[in-house]
């Protein structure tokens, strides 16, 4: 299922657009032209742009702008946007403090 | 590292009512929620349900919540709160956070239902205050009882947007538009109704061109859009407003099922799991409810999670032979009943243009919100009779069926399926009592009386806004579209136990306006 996207392809220049400035990322503030530019210099995934641009990765973990960013790579590569794979689910699924994380309690409570 | 039976992630409408199966069969079961509260977001439905009887139609969600937690409580589900499930690994195991620490589970079977999230929509201006997902203005109102605002502007006409719109009038906000990008109403049309006949505008084939303001929302324009869903220049149209509510579609919230690394599946909008019929994943015994396996809502969620723990029950042998196969069949039949008509899952995205009985779908209801004057007698439901009768405006496939059983004379029938059209018995002879009108979950059902003496008739609409005007109250009758028609005065109000508090306000207004007026408005409000 995880069908990628031909690289080798010419996607063409980045062109800015008049919406560019719109925050999609709203945790970590990362904008509509800031996305569209990391297609276009070629991450071509939703992991490739996540670790460049950290969109999806701060307090609420993409619960908003997941689908919107995956949307945006889609609509920039010409693709429909199931060709594109969701971000990895990972432990924790829930933004947890580090000192919680560590303190494994051996019975359940 | 504690064990049980069962465990149950999220503590909703499908959670609780998997937990509540499986316990019946003797399971030991835990269920884990990271909300203070159980019922994930049954308790915020203050609205009348659909179905039939088998499915608690016409009893409101949030009761439906209460008597499911009930049931789970008597049942002994252990039900963990502010317990944030953060892994879901091999051989079901289950890491929850716990106070200021981590407590590892395992389930011998694990269901996940953690429902799902709101789909966000991007304009200039979406990240001022103000602007919210229409189910996070549900949740201020209905759970933390604070007024998301004054003015509203709902984005999104399917169900959320409609009865989330609805609700926020009853909170006392006025809304100033209903606005979808699609051609026509996405959600069911009498909810449509119910807001239209308030006055409330509806712009299909709109979207939201910029929120307006600098610190908060002041104001929005919206503009038609196109055939490629761009806006027309010079289609623009500004709103006063301090609120934009987003309802536009949910996304499932797969996180757990992708970590444990069950076999995902596109949709088209999103990755959702590939489940057998009683939700199994591809991993043995883990199962996904609900909305997690894809977006339906409250009724069917209940009847999946209940799928899901009888189906636990069985792998694990806590039911076997016919008692299994019997209680599966009884699920599966009435899950497959609540999926039908033409909002069923599987007729999503097609335009339905008829009735199962040939009748067309009232084009003015799916491109305004209401219905015409003159189609309205077109339909089973509506017919003209001399004395007091019920005026059932009830036009589109939808699976519901209370009034049927509201009332006590039989005047109603609803032939064939549970998606069929009311029709009325004139002969069965209307006694008044309103059961069918405070039965009705979309509001549709009116009596109507066009000889009420001195050449007047009597109207009774369903009403459920506080404060409830009073007998003898003087107001303005309004139609089906919300345009004021005449002066009103108010001539009984009920409200029975029977009703759960839909009350029954009727109104006098001349004979030739009785089949029209469909609501009414105090005169200082108009």
């Amino acid at each position: 299922m995880n069908m990628s996207v031909d690289r080798t392809r010419d996607f063409g220049e980045y062109v800015p657009a008049p919406d560019d400035d719109i925050i999609i990322c709203r945790c970590e503030e990362v904008t509509k032209g800031e996305i569209r530019r990391a297609v276009r210099d070629g991450m071509f995934n939703v992991h490739e742009v996540r670790r460049f641009l950290r969109c999806g990765m701060g307090l609420c973990q993409g619960q908003t702008c997941a689908r919107l960013v995956r949307t945006l790579i889609a609509r920039e590569l010409g693709v429909p946007p199931g060709v594109l794979d969701e971000a990895t689910g990972r432990a924790p699924a829930r933004p947890t403090e580090m000192y919680v994380f560590a303190n494994e309690k051996m019975e359940g409570i | 590292m504690t064990r049980y039976d069962l465990i149950v992630v999220g503590a909703g409408p499908a959670g609780l009512s998997a937990a509540a199966e499986a316990a019946a069969a003797g399971m030991r079961t835990a269920v884990f929620d990271e909300n203070l509260k159980p019922g994930g977001q049954l308790f915020k439905q203050i609205h009348k349900f659909f179905g039939s009887k088998e499915h608690k139609a016409k009893i409101r969600g949030m009761n439906i919540g209460a008597e499911l937690l009930g049931e789970a409580e008597r049942l002994g589900v252990e039900v963990f709160l502010s317990s944030p499930v953060m892994g879901l690994y091999k051989d079901r195991e289950v890491l929850v956070r716990q106070g200021d620490g981590v407590c590892r589970y395992k389930g011998d079977a694990v269901i996940v239902a953690t429902g799902a999230s709101e789909n966000m929509l991007t304009f200039p201006g979406w990240t001022l205050p103000g602007v919210m997902g229409a189910g996070a203005a549900q949740t201020m109102m209905n759970v933390n009882r604070v007024r998301p605002g004054d003015r509203v502007l709902m984005l999104g006409s399917g169900n959320v947007g409609l009865v989330v719109g609805f609700q926020l009038l009853q909170a006392g906000c006025s809304l100033a538009a209903v606005v979808d990008a699609a051609p026509r109403v996405g959600g069911y049309g009498v909810h449509a109704a119910k807001l239209a006949r308030t006055g409330v505008p509806f712009y299909l084939s709109h979207t939201i061109v910029r929120a307006e303001g600098t610190d908060r929302v002041t104001g929005v324009v919206i503009g038609e859009v196109d055939g490629k869903w761009n806006v027309i220049s010079g289609t623009e149209k500004r709103f006063e407003a301090d609120t934009i509510c987003i309802a536009v579609g949910l996304s499932s919230s797969t996180q757990l099922l992708k970590m444990a690394g069950c076999e995902m599946r596109d949709d088209g909008a999103g990755r959702l799991p590939v489940c057998a019929d009683d939700g199994e994943t591809s991993i043995p015994r883990v199962y996904a409810a609900g909305d997690v396996s894809g977006i339906e809502e409250a009724s069917s969620a209940m009847l999946e999670g209940r799928i899901s723990g009888a189906a636990a029950a069985g792998a694990l042998g806590f039911i076997t032979g016919d008692a299994l196969l019997s209680r599966k069949a009884e699920l599966e039949a009435a899950l497959e009943s609540l999926r039908e008509g033409m909002f069923a899952p599987k007729n999503r995205g097609k335009l339905p243009d008829k009735t199962d009985v040939g009748l067309p779908v009232s084009a003015s209801l799916l491109s305004r919100g209401y219905l015409g004057d003159a189609e309205v007698f077109e339909y089973p439901g509506v017919k003209r009779a001399s004395g007091l009768h019920p005026v059932m405006e009830c036009t589109q496939n939808i699976p519901c069926d209370p009034c049927r059983d509201a009332c006590p004379k039989g005047c109603i029938k609803v032939r064939g399926g549970i998606v069929s059209l009311p029709e009325l018995d004139e002969a069965a002879g209307c006694v008044g009592c309103g059961l069918c009108v405070a039965a009705c979950s979309g509001q549709s059902i009116f009596l109507v009386n066009e000889n009420a003496g001195d050449g007047g008739a009597e109207v009774t609409i369903p009403y459920e806004f506080l404060p409830l005007p009073e007998k003898g109250e003087r107001g303005v009758a309004l139609s089906r579209s919300g345009a004021a028609l005449c002066p009103a005065e108010i001539t009984d109000v009920k409200l029975l136990p029977a009703y759960d508090k839909t009350a029954l306000v009727t109104l006098r207004v001349p004979t030739a306006l009785a089949m029209k007026a469909r609501f009414w408005k105090r005169e200082a409000s108009v």
